[in-house]
């Protein structure tokens, strides 16, 4: 396989008038063609500043300190507005959070994909354009006659579908999906779900999808980077990182969801909260948080590390952990 | 003592709540929206009842109606062997909402910005004018202490938004607590809340649920939660219970086709479970003018004639489990 993306180092940190805001700070992986990712964390772990920094879409206080981005085999880091405008769309499209409302209300549905059609690729017709809109929305499960409807006419997983079209409409190789069902109802969020599985598929494209619900990504993605604080924390297949989690916020994470199936068991709770990242400490974030912790995390960034062929953990006490864990479950 | 035997603290009665649909300033509305029909269940001492449904189905509507911050419009509620359907007198509502207590969902909006922890929590004690002001100060030292607050006294004189969004929820439920309510709504609690603080909450209500003996109406969309938190689950659907058992047969035994589609379509975290996908289509309507027949008709696969000639009764099954379904009625 083709690696597809590839992000180095990427740090990029927010000024604000208190001080740096480390939002992403060091993070690495790489994504190859025809593959999905899932990036799993809270509220306020630099998830989407990560989606935010491959398309550049970045508020002015925003910088990209060092790192590459790799897309395709050129870095898109020194990249002008301009050529990110001939990228955005055309080869990295994303499907915003609440996407829902990010349709213009005083515009009929399908004009708006037509638009964005129309804008990227100038040489496609008014017609052709129209015509591509009406096999995208057979592709999401729409009925192409709904195309001259104004967004009020949608329900909320209609509305989610056309912008799934409207993410498909240049033919883009990456999509970036950002909490795309997190406004949904569960029957709702469950059809949309398999509908972009399937469309991933078949078009053989690349998927992020940026989620705090490790279930959703567990559904949908084939590889999870668990972020915590603006840093991975975990890497690894979504098999190996359900079945062998090694960070202790990997196993806090799954610990604490409530799930539907099974006999019920406890949940198990993180004390404390998130850090803020604001002149973020230069030691392990979660420190603070982990029931293992020792000294040696209070005084550097653990590194990562391959605790099995690519499982990358970024902690000093994995294999503890792994004991730890199993003598829970034999309990 | 088995909950059956225990004191019934709430019970509601054919409870209708409808809405009139504006039509024009000068005409009287002759539609109307059933966001609450004819309703029925009871709740313990001590015990939790979930009412569980999709956005829309008349599930926050029947918490505030049961409260009092709707007028209901057909029905009776009866409040520790009290009739309350219409509290009349001043005497009668003081009794009634020192009783009773709401905690909202979304802790960003339901601390008044402007007040400091300590006038937030003790500002039911103002309204019903209990205490002294040294007594209001130790119990609210007491109840924020109780709900992971500490040290207490370094937050009273604080503003809401220098805390964060597990605190500000702590500190909304020390404001529904403090005055020891015999009966509380909680509208989708945690909902808002990250993951890791996610857990903490619930396990704090269930302590203080425990600890105070308090009945509690526990409202969320997902299932997952509801079987954790309550005794007992509600399925609603537009304005209707569809189903009602133990937590635990609800969630191993569902019988409606609405019940089992929710609980197919919750996604499951474990990669390499896969799920039976959810057979129903289209999304949830409008209860305005119902015609007397299921409501979930257009959207059962297992819809038959009958479905559409008259409304399914709530039936006994057996084993405490009723289910409003002609799929399971003897014919």
């Amino acid at each position: 396989m083709k690696p597809l993306l590839e992000i180095k180092n990427l740090k990029m940190y927010y000024d604000t008038q208190a001080g740096q805001v480390k939002a992403t700070d060091d993070i690495s992986f790489t994504l190859n063609e025809g593959e999905s990712m899932g990036l799993v964390g809270e509220s306020g772990c630099g998830k989407t500043s990560v989606s935010m920094s491959i398309m550049k879409l970045l508020p002015e206080n925003a910088r990209i300190l060092s790192g590459h981005i790799y897309f395709d085999g050129t870095d898109l880091v020194p990249f002008s507005e301009e050529q990110m405008n001939r990228i955005r769309w055309a080869g990295i499209s994303m499907i915003f959070q609440a996407a829902m409302n990010s349709l213009n209300p005083v515009y009929r549905v399908g004009d708006q994909i037509i638009e964005a059609i129309v804008t990227h690729e100038p040489n496609v017709t008014f017609e052709e354009a129209r015509e591509r809109v009406g096999s995208l929305y057979k592709l999401v499960g729409l009925d192409p006659e709904r195309m001259d409807n104004y967004p009020h006419e949608y329900s909320g997983g209609m509305k989610q579908r056309a912008i799934i079209a409207m993410s498909l409409a240049c033919n883009p190789k990456l999509i970036i999906a950002d909490e795309p069902t997190t406004a949904l109802d569960v029957i709702v969020q469950d059809t949309i779900l398999r509908e972009l599985e399937k469309i991933q598929k078949k078009l053989n494209m690349s998927m992020i999808y940026i989620s705090h619900d490790i279930a959703v990504i567990a559904e949908v993605a084939s590889k999870i980077a668990i972020m915590y604080a603006g840093k991975i924390v975990e890497m690894a297949d979504s098999v190996t990182i359900f079945k062998r989690p090694a960070h202790p916020y990997t196993v806090g994470l799954m610990s604490s969801f409530p799930s539907i199936r099974g006999e019920k068991k406890d949940l198990v709770t993180i004390p404390g909260e998130p850090p803020n990242l604001l002149n973020a400490p230069d030691h392990c974030r979660f420190a603070p948080r982990c029931p293992f912790v020792t000294d040696e995390c209070w005084k550097q960034v653990p590194p990562y590390a391959e605790v099995e062929t690519a499982h990358l953990v970024a902690c000093f006490h994995p294999q503890n952990l792994r004991k730890q864990v199993s003598v829970n479950a034999s309990k | 003592m088995p909950v059956n035997d225990r004191e019934t603290v709430i019970k509601v009665e054919n409870l209708d709540k409808f809405f009139p649909m504006k039509k024009s300033v000068f005409s009287v509305s002759k539609h109307f929206l059933h966001a609450v029909d004819k309703v029925n269940f009871d709740i313990k001492r001590g015990q939790v009842l979930s009412l569980v449904g999709e956005s829309g189905c008349g599930k926050t509507t029947t918490g505030k109606t049961l409260l009092k911050l709707y007028e209901p419009t057909n029905g009776s509620i009866t409040f520790l062997n009290r009739d309350v359907t219409h509290l009349n007198s001043a005497e009668d509502r003081k009794w009634f909402h020192s009783r009773t207590q709401m905690i909202f969902q979304d802790p960003f909006e339901s601390l008044n910005p402007r007040k400091t922890i300590f006038d937030i929590v003790s500002e039911p004690m103002n309204i019903q004018n209990f205490g002294s002001l040294r007594k209001r100060e130790v119990m609210v030292m007491d109840i924020l202490k109780r709900v992971g607050i500490s040290p207490p006294d370094a937050f009273l004189w604080r503003y809401p938004h220098e805390l964060s969004g597990g605190q500000r929820q702590r500190v909304a439920i020390a404001r529904s607590l403090v005055m020891k309510p015999e009966f509380v709504v909680a509208d989708e609690p945690t909902s808002m809340l990250d993951v890791s603080i996610r857990t903490q909450v619930m396990k704090l209500m269930m302590d203080l649920i425990k600890e105070m003996n308090m009945s509690f109406l526990y409202i969320t969309h997902d299932l997952a939660v509801a079987r954790y938190m309550a005794d007992e689950i509600s399925v609603m659907y537009l304005g209707k219970i569809v189903e009602h058992a133990g937590s635990e047969e609800l969630i191993k035994n569902p019988l409606h086709p609405y019940t089992k589609a929710l609980i197919s379509a919750v996604p499951v975290p474990d990669p390499e479970f896969r799920r039976t996908s959810v057979n129903i289509k289209g999304g949830i309507g409008k209860p305005i003018d119902p015609l007397p027949r299921c409501r979930f008709y257009e959207r059962c696969p297992f819809a038959m004639e009958i479905c559409t000639q008259k409304d399914p009764e709530l039936i006994d099954v057996g084993n405490d489990h009723q289910v409003a379904c002609f799929l399971y009625e003897k014919r």
